[in-house]
């Protein structure tokens, strides 16, 4: 065995390149000799649970030494790895707000996910982490800045601070000088923030004079590889101005807690008049903007350069508000689900079947008569389970199942004797392993953002999905972190029904009484993730300062 | 999500409907280009696509500038002959939408100036009236320097001007341009639904546009550009088990030459062509995209280890790469790992079906070529988004795609382009579609089928899996030179 030194330039060596063909001829004789007493079905070469994968990995040894990269290989054997997060570090955007007559905060918030956390963070509470899809997101909102400091001056001084329209009118000197220092203060915090890793940062304030935008553009222009886009939502049709302002009084704003409904909306309408005064739309030619009217009616980009502003950019033009919802629904127990094997493409068990005779009726309830379109993935699993669906139904390639790569068809059981070690390392962090010839939870999250585009301009869907992808898309409603995505609980034989609303999601689960395995499987010594359980009471904070 | 899901019986995408897109600016805007790219789009998209050029209408009617009357593009009052015939270009030119849209066109785009309001009202009528959608797309261009660009590198090229001075043919052309600013509308109605381009992306104004198809032509839109770059495609080195998606095998000895070799070529190839545009390697960085498979990351390692700054006397290269998980090769499904006998002999059902339709055939568990195509759709936007040079290292499924895409081919003919390992495609995007060119500069395991058994290619190590092996159909009409030296 030729042994070459690391040092040495690399060699095409003849006996290398026998013994690598010989093993593998050999390999796969042995493969075929184990099934040859199941006739009609193929050897899975180079399956984790065969001898073939081992044996060629052990083999390979010399061809590792090949050229001299500035970073170790990553390793070439076993069944899967972590995989490091990408590089990300040349996407960093202030996206600043230039809200107009209305804005629509929703709009915005889906960016980083649908909704916030309900888990507010006691000391930076301004301050709430988003993930759009493989980006880091956060929202720098100045209005729960401007509240908490409020609070906590309310609860050292015991004055309290008068935050109705008077304060937001311009007249008062004192008051527009205080938002513009709390804007300024939480632009630093967001720079900050990018310059410690994140992606894109959102400056939620209102930022409607050319002067505060001159501000910030100067700001930020002082940061290498920091660029500004500011998004101008603006909003002249008197229904939709309406609607907007129901919303806001109804929806629990803090800022009118302890009024009455009327009186609230007479002061949210004070505001903004006052706002109204000073408005100035973006007419500076040299900024890059995208200034949206009438939800998506027209659209204006100006200077958008760059993939990721032009991914933010279509989303934008792509949402809607129409009131609509989105059904969840693993396909019914399938017989691999009985087994305990993961992947493949088996078709459903006994219960299984019973679970797709009954969906119908279940779906029928909720909606009556409403339209509804039905998706599934290519896996007869999920087809058959919307057979009994008399809907428009799709099938689509990018729903099927995570790829688990050498592993799929295996139990966890056969895995983690084949692989111990690997195995384990899957929990360390699961979002980002990739099973080897497969796919990670990261992937699963790329390869479903052009659904998640889709879901977004669709209406009633149904989709009748596998664990890993709804985890994906549950993960993107709820805006949950990517650390606990893996590990969301998306029972067999239960329905969710997801209702967006202006500021998250309802949430409601069906569960028919029809058993099934449960396919979940814990975190390993560590505790479940606190998932919000109703969303729409959350708390939201005004996006106006 | 781009690609079609499924058809309807009218062979109309997207609940969709028939569309007309009226290109409206002053010559020399950009039109024909983003009419053209929209196209090579939509189509790849699966949607009847077609450009009815005015400029070429009337050329392949009436001849070059020089059989026009003198009063053709003039200033003023023309003779009631000169009338009559612009007249008859106009005419014609309707007649071909409506024939196109009658012989199944979902898509039909009217490159012309289209300048005056009461022509793009009569024009917006009368297809309104016969139920399809009408979307004004106006090109304005205030940068004169971007103007002159147009003029010099197309516009002096065409066959109006074969044979004149090229400063002549400028000046006649900025004659014919002022000509038709005299009556040159903007377009302020909202008649129908518009979007506005100013200078080639720089802005975009987008108004009333609904559904997918048409919010699918916008971020398009949204995204070309017309700067100089070039695209680059080689295949990753060969790799121990070239057959197996999921082995995802590490590179063979011979692979790692081929990395080697790749990168010297690429470094030389690419100085070569920028030196002839009188520019510098160093100024301009060369962005790389692999796939997330260890033969494809691994082949773009030794560009990775010439750029590292650490590097005594600074890093060699000025690159930077780029993993991307949704360029994986073809997914084999069931047929994974399989000789193609073995294939036959367990799937004799479909792989007849395969064989006969590999576009859009799908083996159990497999992805078909469209399902490939479907996949690639944001890799394809983020590419026409790129302004700087790529080298795309990839997998010849993959490649198939993409350069199907570039060069305009039809979506059955992909399954069939012959991407050969140690070829350099190079393709640089123009005006009307795209310069191609194919440099060989490598030969050893896996260039070819049957290579020499014990250098690790033979004629079941060659593809990386059987979904991706429907050799030899066709081959790709690109000129292939003579190895080049390095």
């Amino acid at each position: 065995m030729a042994e070459s030194s690391a040092d040495a330039p690399h060699r095409l060596d003849q006996a290398d390149l026998t013994r690598v063909d010989d093993a593998l001829q050999q390999s796969k004789e042995d493969a075929y000799d184990t099934v040859i007493s199941s006739p009609g079905i193929p050897p899975v070469a180079f399956g984790a649970g065969g001898p073939m994968l081992k044996q060629f990995d052990e083999s390979n040894q010399p061809s590792r030494l090949g050229s001299h990269p500035t970073t170790p290989p990553r390793s070439v054997v076993g069944i899967g790895g972590k995989v490091a997060k990408p590089d990300y570090s040349e996407a960093k955007i202030v996206l600043a707000m230039v809200s107009g007559i209305f804005d629509l905060p929703h709009r915005y918030e889906r960016l980083g996910s649908a909704g916030w956390t309900a888990c507010e963070r006691e000391v930076l509470p301004q301050q709430q982490a988003h993930e759009w899809l493989e980006y880091d997101v956060k929202v720098f909102n100045v209005g729960q800045l401007r509240r908490s400091r409020a609070r906590i001056k309310k609860q050292q001084s015991g004055v309290k601070v008068d935050h109705t329209a008077s304060y937001f009118s311009f007249d008062n000197v004192q008051g527009t000088r205080d938002r513009d220092q709390l804007a300024q203060d939480s632009l630093e915090m967001l720079i900050h923030w990018l310059k410690e890793g994140g992606n894109v940062g959102i400056h939620d304030a209102t930022n409607s004079t050319r002067e505060r935008r001159r501000k910030i553009e100067e700001r930020v222009a002082k940061e290498k590889g920091i660029v500004v886009i500011f998004l101008e939502s603006e909003c002249d049709d008197p229904a939709i101005i309406a609607a907007n302002v129901a919303l806001k009084v109804s929806s629990g704003d803090p800022d009118y807690k302890d009024m009455s409904p009327e009186s609230a909306k007479q002061d949210f309408l004070r505001r903004i008049k006052e706002y109204e005064a000073v408005y100035e739309s973006i007419t500076e030619s040299h900024l890059s903007y995208l200034r949206i009217k009438n939800v998506g009616n027209q659209v204006t980009l100006c200077h958008i350069h760059g993939y990721l502003q032009s991914r933010i950019a279509f989303y934008l033009m792509n949402l809607h508000l129409k009131p609509r919802s989105i059904f969840f629904s693993r396909h019914g127990e399938s017989q691999y689900n009985v087994e305990g094997k993961i992947g493949g493409d088996s078709p459903l068990s006994e219960r299984g079947m019973k679970y797709a005779t009954a969906l119908p009726a279940l779906i029928t309830d909720n909606i009556g008569d409403a339209p509804l379109t039905v998706w599934t993935s290519t896996l007869q699993r999920t087809i058959q389970t919307a057979q009994h669906l008399s809907y428009n139904k799709l099938t689509w390639k990018s729903l099927d199942e995570l790829d688990a790569g050498v592993c799929d068809g295996m139990t966890y059981e056969e895995i983690e004797q084949a692989y111990p070690e690997d195995f384990a390392n899957r929990d360390e962090d699961k979002f980002n392993y990739r099973y080897r010839g497969g796919e990670s939870y990261r992937d699963v999250v790329v390869r479903l953002e052009p659904v998640i585009m889709e879901l977004e301009r669709q209406e009633n869907i149904l989709i009748i999905g596998h664990q890993a992808i709804l985890r994906c898309l549950y993960a993107y409603f709820h805006n949950l972190p990517q650390a606990d995505l893996p590990y969301i609980k998306i029972p067999l034989h239960t329905v969710i029904k997801l209702t967006p609303k202006a500021y998250g999601c309802d949430e409601e689960r069906y569960t028919l009484p029809i058993g099934a395995v449960d396919t979940h499987r814990p975190k390993p010594r560590a505790t479940q993730p606190v998932l919000p359980a109703h969303q729409s009471s959350r708390e939201y904070y005004g996006s106006h300062v | 999500m781009v690609a079609p899901l499924y058809t309807t019986a009218s062979g109309l995408l997207f609940h969709a409907g028939k569309i007309l897109v009226v290109t409206v600016g002053l010559p020399a805007r950009g039109k024909t280009h983003i009419s053209r790219a929209l196209e090579r789009y939509l189509r790849w998209a699966g949607v009847k696509t077609q450009v009815v050029s005015l400029g070429d209408y009337r050329r392949k009617t009436l001849g070059g500038a020089h059989k026009l009357p003198p009063d053709y593009f003039a200033i003023g009052e023309k003779s009631p002959e000169t009338e009559a015939l612009r007249k008859k270009v106009m005419e014609g030119c309707e007649q071909l939408i409506w024939d196109h849209f009658n012989g199944g066109c979902q898509v039909v785009i009217y490159d012309a100036n289209n300048g005056t309001r009461a022509q793009r009202q009569t024009l917006g009528q009368k297809f309104d009236q016969a139920g399809i959608h009408v979307i004004i797309l106006e090109s304005v261009c205030n940068d004169n320097k971007l103007i002159e660009r147009n003029i010099r590198s197309v516009k002096i090229s065409s066959p109006d001007y074969r044979g004149w001075d090229p400063d002549k043919a400028v000046d006649d052309y900025y004659s014919r341009i002022k000509t038709r600013e005299l009556d040159y509308e903007e377009v302020e109605e909202l008649t129908w639904p518009f979007i506005r381009i100013i200078n080639v992306g720089e802005k975009i104004m987008v108004n009333n546009i609904r559904g997918y198809l048409q919010s699918r032509i916008v971020f398009f839109l949204m995204n070309i550009h017309n700067k100089y770059r070039t695209i680059y495609f080689a295949r990753s080195g060969h790799s121990l088990i070239e057959h197996s998606y999921r082995a995802d095998a590490d590179l063979s000895p011979g692979g790692w030459e081929y990395a080697e070799k790749l990168k010297d070529f690429v470094v030389e190839r690419r100085r070569k062509a920028l030196a002839a545009r009188g520019l510098e390697p160093k100024d301009r960085r060369l962005v790389i995209w692999t796939s997330a498979r260890r033969r494809a990351h691994h082949t773009a390692w030794p560009f990775i280890a010439a750029s590292d700054p650490k590097t005594p006397g600074g890093p060699q290269l000025n690159v930077k790469v780029i993993e991307k998980p949704q360029m994986s090769e073809i997914n084999p499904g069931v047929w994974d790992g399989l000789t193609p006998d073995q294939a036959r002999k367990y799937y004799p059902e479909e792989w007849d079906r395969f064989v006969k339709d590999p576009y859009s055939f799908r083996a159990p568990r497999a992805e078909s070529y469209h399902d490939l195509s479907v996949r690639l759709e944001p890799v394809l936007i983020e590419l026409e988004r790129q302004q700087e040079d790529l080298l795309i290292i990839g997998h010849a499924s993959v490649i198939r795609c993409l350069l199907a895409y570039l060069i305009g081919l039809p979506a059955s003919e992909i399954p069939a382009i012959e991407v050969a390992r140690g070829d350099l495609l190079e393709v640089v995007p123009a005006s009307y579609g795209v310069h191609s060119q194919a440099y060989h500069f490598w030969d050893g395991p896996g260039r070819k089928h049957g290579d020499e058994p014990g250098t690790g290619g033979n004629e079941n190590n060659f593809y990386e899996n059987y979904a991706e092996d429907t050799k030899g159909k066709r081959r790709v009409t690109v000129t292939t030179e003579p190895p080049a030296e390095v």
